[in-house]
């Protein structure tokens, strides 16, 4: 699969040719051609030119936009996005990809930033930057999308680590993400409340970003609706994904990172 | 169907409450907050939920509707509600409830007793009292007892229920029947219901004032049973006679007729009809003073009586005890036993002045006679007594025969003067005239009754008439207990009557009477109810114990006469006080009792009462079960306010 790369050079092959040492193709002479890369063996032997085409690596893009939001700070689901966020960072610094990281908390400010790092050095400065991020804050997912486009340049894959719990609606930034060169992964990650939540009774529901409130009566009742919106909602944001060739993945944030990396992802061709 | 009325309309009044109820659940309605990371989905929920379920205001207020219904459920128990049966109700009832011998016969092998139904139909009396109405509960048996007073107390009425048994004495309304009149002085009576198994006299002498409500009882079981127990003395001993007899088939063969055509009723509906035929194996045995005698077994066939005679000799006082067992079911037990109390044989004491030489002439030929004064001294009491003047000469006696004078207390009724008349009519069925012929007896002396005395003056002194002349009475008895006394109103010595062959059959019967009253000619079973009188040392207090722990205590009277003591239970009591202790025995003897005939029709002097077939008509109170339903809908509530919404964390 070819990745949306920048035109620095870097790991990833570009579609055009390239110099890297990875023969990709021959192609008819033209002039103008470089003449070292004509194939002499396949001229002596066809008495016509051939140009030997090469493989071009470009550089890949690697946006990690964690929601760092009140409601990310429920049951650990914000710890696990962190460490998920590590991981893919040591996965692209790894491969020697630029890295940058993004945390939304609080609506109207500017994201936190980790500049686009590259190579293993950078590992010092990512869980520097990860571990200091408080949580709190009412920045919802929609909204963190434009805001964190606003400062980043750069094509290649943002991989965008929340609960996707918001008002807002996630066409419009994922056609901006799309728009910006940048290939979608999302990662919803939800707590066992979220995924099976086993509540009866009359309630008064508190939003843990503003504080709003809502009474709801014989909770259990609804349970069944609440099950039915949740998948509403996955599917949806699934299909936004993959029309934009992305993909997207919920995780229980109750999992452990092995089973999340080793096991889940895995199996789903996340990584390798 | 008949609508449900209230007796405390009033309390509707608190319907009122409803409006602050539902104000005060509002304002001070409280949910558990929640935190959640968002609202994002369930506010979607909820709204789609609201689309969905058209009534979710109903059930997110399901607090309130329940203390709506529990406001409601207690204001409507409040208000007293009750289903009418249609019938009036009287406000004071009376209810008699039959607790003689019978009603503790059983329907069957470890059965009920006809007193526990009884109880049942008490009881559902008692639960369906309505707030204005009081239940008066009496007992009767022989005697009737106030259990109650009317009260609408119901603990106190089902204590009193509770408190019942069976007493062990044949059945008489009237007592009964006499103390709801008394009562119905006081209180306005409309009905009294009569509870019975139908066991009593179906002939009542008593004229009805009310309207009785006869609720009978479904018949007992088979039984068998001793109904008669008595001796009569020969010249060795004693000739025992016993007759057992069991429930048999009615005495009408056309009842029976028309009952073996007509398929039988069903028993939980219509309660009546008679106790099965017994037909059994019967053993029994008899004890004179605790050792066994005699040993058989006879059949009851069909309930028809089987008579036992046995024959003793016996010279000294003895007891006896006779004992039957069934060889199958029996409904009553209380008269599978009889005693018999046998008195020593002795010669009757006569006491008759030497003056009176008619008389003399006539005893001295009787055989078993002592003759007083004679040759031996004359005791305190005897049998038998002549006497010709109105002085106490010579000693007491329990027959006195009083010639030729007026007694004190005729005195100014009835005047003795010269004159000749005759006697122009008698009581021929009399023990004292018995063969004796009056006709054409010539007398000289001639009563004359005082100005506007009449034979009902004589009654109303106790004395009975008789032989009568044109003018007035000649021969009066009067009876009690302990004492019979006989006044001829003329001299006989002047009368044609010592010459006649009657006179010797008079004296005669005198003695037969005296022998009678002294139980040297025979001796019958005493039966339960009172102890029979007895005559000891005067003004002694006496200890009396018997069965089922029984004491009483008793002293007798400046007479030595010892009466009125009450022997309720079948068995042996003893007379303790007076000298060497003394037993008498009590039998139920009662053929009515055993035979367990059940009357399905009174008849009183002007108007018959028919059993009733169908359940005493009352209202139904409904108020306990509102009062069911709130303290449901408490429990409910208390349970849904205190249960944690699952799922959130403590």
């Amino acid at each position: 699969m070819r990745r949306l790369t920048n035109r620095s050079r870097g790991e990833h092959l570009a579609g055009k040719g390239g110099t890297s040492t990875e023969f990709n193709d021959y192609r008819d002479y033209s002039a103008g051609d470089d003449m070292r890369y004509v194939d002499w063996n396949i001229f002596s032997r066809l008495n016509r030119p051939y140009v030997k085409l090469y493989r071009h690596e470009e550089e890949m893009h690697v946006v990690i936009l964690v929601d760092a939001s009140a409601s990310m700070h429920f049951r650990d689901k914000l710890e696990k996005a962190k460490r998920l966020a590590a991981c893919f960072a040591i996965m692209g610094l790894m491969n020697l990809e630029k890295v940058s990281l993004f945390a939304c908390q609080h609506a109207g400010q500017t994201p936190q930033i980790l500049a686009p790092c590259t190579g293993r050095v950078s590992m010092r400065r990512v869980f520097h930057f990860l571990e200091n991020l408080p949580p709190g804050g009412d920045f919802p997912v929609d909204e963190a999308v434009e805001a964190v486009l606003k400062q980043h340049r750069g094509r290649g894959v943002c991989i965008v680590l929340s609960d996707f719990l918001t008002f807002g609606a996630m066409d419009r930034p994922m056609n901006q993400l799309y728009s910006a060169g940048l290939e979608i992964f999302g990662i919803q990650l939800l707590s066992d409340l979220e995924l099976n939540p086993e509540l009866t009774g009359d309630l008064r529901f508190v939003d843990s970003e503003n504080g709003m409130t809502l009474d709801v009566s014989s909770v259990g009742d609804l349970i069944g609706f609440y099950h039915e919106h949740l998948a509403g909602l996955q599917d949806h944001l699934a299909t936004l994904c993959r029309q934009r060739s992305g993909r997207f993945l919920c995780l229980d944030s109750g999992l452990s990172l092995e089973t999340m990396l080793f096991d889940v992802l895995k199996r789903k061709g996340w990584v390798q | 169907m008949s609508w449900p009325g209230f007796s405390a309309l009033i309390n509707a009044w608190w319907f009122f409450l409803l409006v602050p109820l539902i104000i005060f659940y509002f304002l001070k309605l409280r949910r558990p907050r929640f935190e959640i990371p968002s609202l994002a989905l369930w506010r979607q929920v909820i709204s789609d939920q609201r689309v969905n379920s058209p009534f979710q205001k109903f059930k997110r207020n399901l607090l309130l509707l329940f203390q709506i219904l529990l406001l409601c459920s207690l204001i409507t128990g409040a208000m007293r509600p009750y289903l009418s049966s249609g019938a009036q109700h009287s406000q004071y009832l009376p209810v008699l409830i039959d607790n003689s011998a019978s009603m503790s016969a059983l329907d069957g092998p470890n059965g009920k007793s006809r007193l526990d139904e009884a109880k049942d139909k008490v009881l559902k009396l008692i639960d369906d009292l309505l707030p204005d109405q009081r239940l008066c509960l009496i007992s009767v048996n022989t005697s009737a007892r106030k259990l109650t007073d009317f009260t609408d107390n119901k603990r106190l009425l089902r204590d009193a229920v509770a408190r019942l048994e069976a007493s062990q004495v044949p059945s008489r309304l009237e007592d009964g029947l006499r103390m709801a009149q008394a009562m119905s002085r006081i209180q306005a009576i409309d009905t009294v219901v009569l509870i019975s198994d139908g066991n009593v006299p179906s002939d009542i002498d008593f004229e009805l004032p009310y309207k009785l409500n006869f609720q009978k009882l479904n018949p007992g079981g088979s039984n068998v049973g001793i109904v008669e127990f008595n001796a009569r003395r020969t010249r060795t001993g004693w000739d025992i006679f016993a007759r057992v007899e069991g429930t048999g088939r009615p005495d009408n063969p056309m009842a029976e007729q028309k009952s073996s055509d007509t398929p039988p009723p069903k028993k939980s509906s219509a309660p009546g009809g008679q106790p099965p035929v017994a037909n059994v194996m019967c053993e029994y045995e008899l004890l004179q003073g605790g050792q066994q005698i005699k040993q058989e077994s006879i059949h009851i066939d069909g309930g028809r009586a089987e008579r036992l005679v046995f024959r003793i000799s016996t010279v000294a006082a003895t007891s006896l005890e006779l004992r039957i067992k069934p060889d199958g079911f029996d409904a009553l037990a209380t008269d599978n036993v009889a005693y018999l109390e046998l008195p020593a044989p002795r010669p009757l004491a006569v006491y008759c002045p030497r003056s009176m030489d008619t008389y003399r002439n006539a005893l001295e030929n009787m055989p078993d006679l002592n003759l007083y004064p004679g040759a031996d001294d004359e005791p305190k009491i005897v049998d038998l007594k002549f006497a010709e003047g109105p002085l106490a000469v010579g000693p007491e006696a329990r027959v006195n025969i009083n010639v030729g004078f007026v007694p004190e207390d005729l005195a100014n009724l009835v005047e003795l003067v010269s004159g000749q008349t005759e006697i122009i009519d008698w009581r021929r069925t009399s023990p004292l005239l018995q063969h004796v012929q009056l006709l054409d007896v010539q007398i000289a002396d001639d009563p004359k009754l005082a100005k506007g005395v009449s034979d009902r003056d004589f009654e109303l002194a106790g004395y009975e008439i008789l032989a009568q002349s044109g003018k007035g009475p000649l021969i009066l008895e009067r009876l009690s207990d302990v004492r019979a006394d006989y006044q001829f109103l003329f001299n006989t010595d002047r009368s044609s009557l010592v010459y006649r062959v009657g006179f010797p059959i008079l004296v005669h019967n005198a003695t037969q009477i005296a022998a009678q009253r002294a139980r040297l000619l025979d001796a019958k079973a005493n039966p339960t109810g009172t102890l029979p009188s007895l005559r000891i040392t005067p003004e002694i207090d006496i200890q009396i114990s018997g069965p089922n722990s029984f004491s009483e205590r008793a002293k007798s009277d400046k007479d030595g006469l010892l009466s009125g003591i009450g022997a309720p239970y079948v068995g042996s009591y003893e007379l303790s006080g007076n000298g060497e202790p003394m037993k008498l025995g009590v039998s139920l003897v009662s053929s009515a009792e055993t035979c367990l005939k059940t009357a399905d029709r009174l008849t009183f002097p002007e108007v018959p009462v028919e059993a009733a077939t169908t359940a005493l008509k009352t209202d139904q109170p409904l108020w306990g079960w509102f009062a069911t339903s709130a303290l449901f809908f408490l429990l409910v509530e208390w349970w849904y306010f205190q249960k944690r919404p699952a799922g959130v964390p403590a």
